[in-house]
């Protein structure tokens, strides 16, 4: 028998207690003893020790077997602790509720030694199983309390759909790397780098602050893929890693909500001596998406020529100006009313790129 | 053996005793002082349970003895506080308890000399 366990004797008669608790010592196991019901249950409440099994007599002035045992199951802190009623042949009866009641075993009077250690040990053995699954559970608890902190703390760091798509059971193989038809959306802000030499600290996150809340309410609306904020630069992919039927639509859509909630912003700006305009360039392509980065500092990004002309694009608009790539154009033109700006130069791109401006939705 | 009249002091079970303590002696000898001390005072309570027709009273003495009389064999009296404990638990106590308290002192006196005997048996070997 393990050693360090504790059994709790509960009988009115002194003479049975003596003998079961020199039997069980001699079994190796460490033995309390209390005269009845009551004193059991202060033994059993007692934070300072902790009891593996009790032997409960059934007859016993105070408090006696059965009220006992009711107690203890009444009680959430020591309701797992078992018991083995030991009781006379004639207490049959009683013998039984308690089992009902959740008593695990009984022993019959006069105690047999080898009967006792047989049904302790079976009570000390499921006693430590019920200790070890507590434990588990409690560890259990604690790790999922730390996942679900970690998560939320990651869903603030990180966009809400790379923050599930790190929990997700497939994440791993999206992280991986792929090769996905998006449509990206660049956004900056004309002007900014004067305004940023001009103006003081305070003031540069103050515009900056209220442009990124802006931005930030739009991008969730519309179900964007944040990449990144770069100073006034700021990067939204649609169709991934959440796939998007509509992405285009999306895009645009969110980049026509952007620029009428600038327009009030950026009055505000003028009234205080900024002069700051609202661009953005839209292109559709395939790219390849994934972790990008280095061991201590990843990014979920995108990479292929459509980053490259919406960003391009997004540099060549003007203030106010959403412009859209051709193949972009080519599906939304049923949803929005455009007018093309002509072809441009890209750097970087041999051909020159026929661009046109958002004017606003289309009516249906 | 038979439920009427059981043998005074059943010495099989101290022997088992005995030898589940394995075979402590002093132990035995202490545990029988203790029964002798506490079956003394339980004696009286049963009896003034009896006397004063008082059935609640008498049930939880009339157990402690029954029960601790069977652990160190002393079969006789275990059997007469067995019937004494279901009497007080029926709530009936009958006109002839006179004479079964009486009875009872007789059986805890042969009681307490079958056990001195005992003890004094071991000391003598």
């Amino acid at each position: 028998m393990k050693g360090g366990r504790i059994v709790l004797v509960v009988d009115d008669s002194r003479v049975n207690r003596l003998v079961l608790a020199r039997q069980l010592s001699g079994m190796g196991v460490e033995v309390m003893e209390a005269e009845n019901g009551r004193e059991a249950l202060d033994v059993l409440r007692d934070h300072t020790v902790a009891i593996d099994t009790v032997l409960l007599d059934v007859v016993m002035p105070e408090l006696d077997g059965y009220e006992t045992l009711a107690a203890m199951k009444a009680d959430d802190a020591i309701r797992h602790i078992p018991v083995i009623m030991v009781s006379g042949v004639e207490e049959l009866e009683s013998v039984i509720r308690c089992i009902e009641l959740g008593a695990i075993d009984y022993l019959p009077k006069p105690i047999n030694p080898r009967i006792l250690a047989a049904r302790l040990n079976a009570s000390l053995i499921a006693k430590q199983l019920r200790d070890l699954e507590l434990e588990h559970i409690e560890q259990q608890r604690l790790l999922t309390t730390t996942i679900e902190r970690q998560r939320l703390e990651l869903s603030r760091f990180l966009s809400p759909q790379i923050a599930s798509l790190i929990s997700s059971p497939d994440g791993e193989l999206m992280l991986a790397g792929h090769r996905r038809l998006i449509t990206v959306a660049f956004c900056d802000l004309r002007g900014f780098t004067t305004f940023a030499e001009q103006a003081d600290p305070e003031e540069l996150f103050g515009v900056l602050g209220e442009y990124h809340r802006m931005m930030g309410d739009a991008i969730v609306e519309h179900g964007g893929t944040l990449e990144h904020f770069a100073g006034d630069g700021v990067m939204i992919f649609f169709n991934d890693p959440v796939t998007q039927d509509d992405h285009v639509e999306r895009a645009v859509r969110m980049a026509v909500a952007m620029r009428e909630r600038f327009a009030p912003i950026a009055a505000g700006w003028r009234k205080r001596g900024y002069e700051l305009g609202f661009g953005v360039g839209i292109a559709v392509g395939y790219a390849t998406l994934g972790r990008i980065g280095f061991e201590g500092r990843y990014d979920y990004g995108a990479i292929g020529n459509v980053v490259i002309l919406a960003s391009r694009l997004s540099s060549q608009a003007g203030a106010n100006q959403i412009l859209l790539s051709q193949r972009a154009v080519s599906m939304v033109e049923d949803l929005v009313e455009v007018e093309s700006i002509g072809d441009l130069e890209i750097k970087g791109l041999s051909r020159p790129v026929s661009a046109s401006n958002v004017v606003g939705a289309a009516t249906r | 053996m038979t439920e009427s009249n059981p043998q005074v002091l059943n010495e099989a079970v101290l022997e088992e005793l005995e030898a589940s303590v394995q075979g402590d002696r002093a132990f035995i000898v202490d545990l029988v002082e203790t029964y002798l001390a506490d079956g003394a005072s339980h004696v009286v309570d049963v009896v003034a349970a009896m006397t004063a027709a008082d059935a609640s009273a008498l049930v939880r003495p009339a157990h402690t003895l029954k029960s601790s009389s069977a652990t160190v064999g002393a079969e006789r009296l275990a059997a007469m506080a067995r019937r004494l404990e279901a009497a007080g638990r029926s709530g009936i106590i009958e006109a002839d308890l006179g004479d079964e308290a009486a009875r009872l002192d007789v059986a805890w006196d042969e009681a307490v000399d079958a056990l001195r005997a005992w003890i004094r048996r071991g000391e003598d070997t």
